[in-house]
């Protein structure tokens, strides 16, 4: 099997991230916390903020739990050519496995992030959320 | 994409993270962005891989004592990265045939390497940082 090597993997993760970074952003100049010019006193953050964010965890959840759980493919993995199948079947995982996939990468990040430093020298290219969920990102 | 050996992708890794620890103080100055270690800000205790953003940045701007200070850890990423470039010429001039598998018995053995290297990090680093209180907000998001 053709495994996707780490550099396509972070350029892919990377427009993912570019994709829901507007409304990241937009959350915080149009919602964001704000200081009480005269009293000096900081106000959490108003309404738009959570519209933004919620905008944002919807999009990537489309993309990243949906989109790739169903086709293989996020929008990043497509630019990048890569697929993320199932180990032992090569098929897409679904979303409901995606999300798990996503919610596994905590013990990629809890260890100082070194679990999606993985694929460098793992043989099937995999992290360790990859690991947990018997998935592997391939070339498409 | 040609395929690389471990050594050469760990090398590659390596300049990735020299370039990026060029520029990194230039970007946490004008944003205030930061990477906390997850386990160190839920927990208060460090990981093997506290220290190497400080390490990286002390090591580009020649400051061997530094880095080693940091995490020691960086300097057998430098080492990777110099044995590597030469690799990576030498591969893509075809002097040297492209990388055969690791067998199951070399892989265990680095595996168990690598694990004995990070314990070793760990203890360094849990003597250099000491166990803190945890403070979940450093994860939060700032701007």
């Amino acid at each position: 099997m053709n495994y996707a090597h780490w550099g396509s993997r972070v350029g892919a993760y990377l427009v993912d991230t570019l994709v829901v970074l507007p409304f990241s952003v937009l959350a915080v100049v149009f919602g964001g916390m704000s200081t009480d010019a005269e009293t000096g006193q900081v106000s959490g953050p108003g309404p738009l903020y959570y519209v933004f964010i919620v905008l944002a965890i919807l999009l990537n959840g489309y993309n990243r739990w949906y989109l790739a759980g169903k086709t293989g493919q996020s929008w990043g993995k497509k630019a990048l050519g890569i697929s993320l199948v199932n180990e032992a079947t090569n098929q897409p995982i679904g979303a409901g496995k995606a999300f798990l996939r996503e919610l596994a990468h905590f013990v990629d990040g809890i260890i100082c992030y070194i679990g999606y430093l993985f694929p460098l020298w793992d043989a099937k290219k995999q992290t360790i959320a990859d690991k947990i969920v018997k998935t592997v990102v391939v070339s498409a | 994409m040609r395929e690389l050996s471990v050594p050469e992708r760990l090398g590659m890794f390596g300049l990735g993270v020299a370039l990026a620890a060029a520029v990194w103080p230039s970007v946490t100055d004008a944003t205030a962005l930061a990477v906390p270690c997850p386990l160190r800000t839920l927990t208060g205790v460090p990981c093997p891989g506290c220290g190497l953003t400080t390490a990286a940045i002390a090591l580009v701007r020649g400051d061997l004592v530094g880095a080693a200070a940091a995490n020691p850890l960086i300097l057998g990423l430098a080492g990777v990265v110099l044995l590597a470039m030469p690799l990576f010429g030498l591969r893509a001039l075809g002097a040297i045939p492209p990388p055969v598998a690791w067998s199951v018995r070399a892989r265990r053995r680095t595996g168990w390497g690598a694990g004995l290297l990070a314990l070793a990090s760990w203890l360094f680093q849990l003597h250099r940082l000491g166990v803190t209180e945890p403070d979940p907000l450093q994860l939060a998001p700032s701007f």
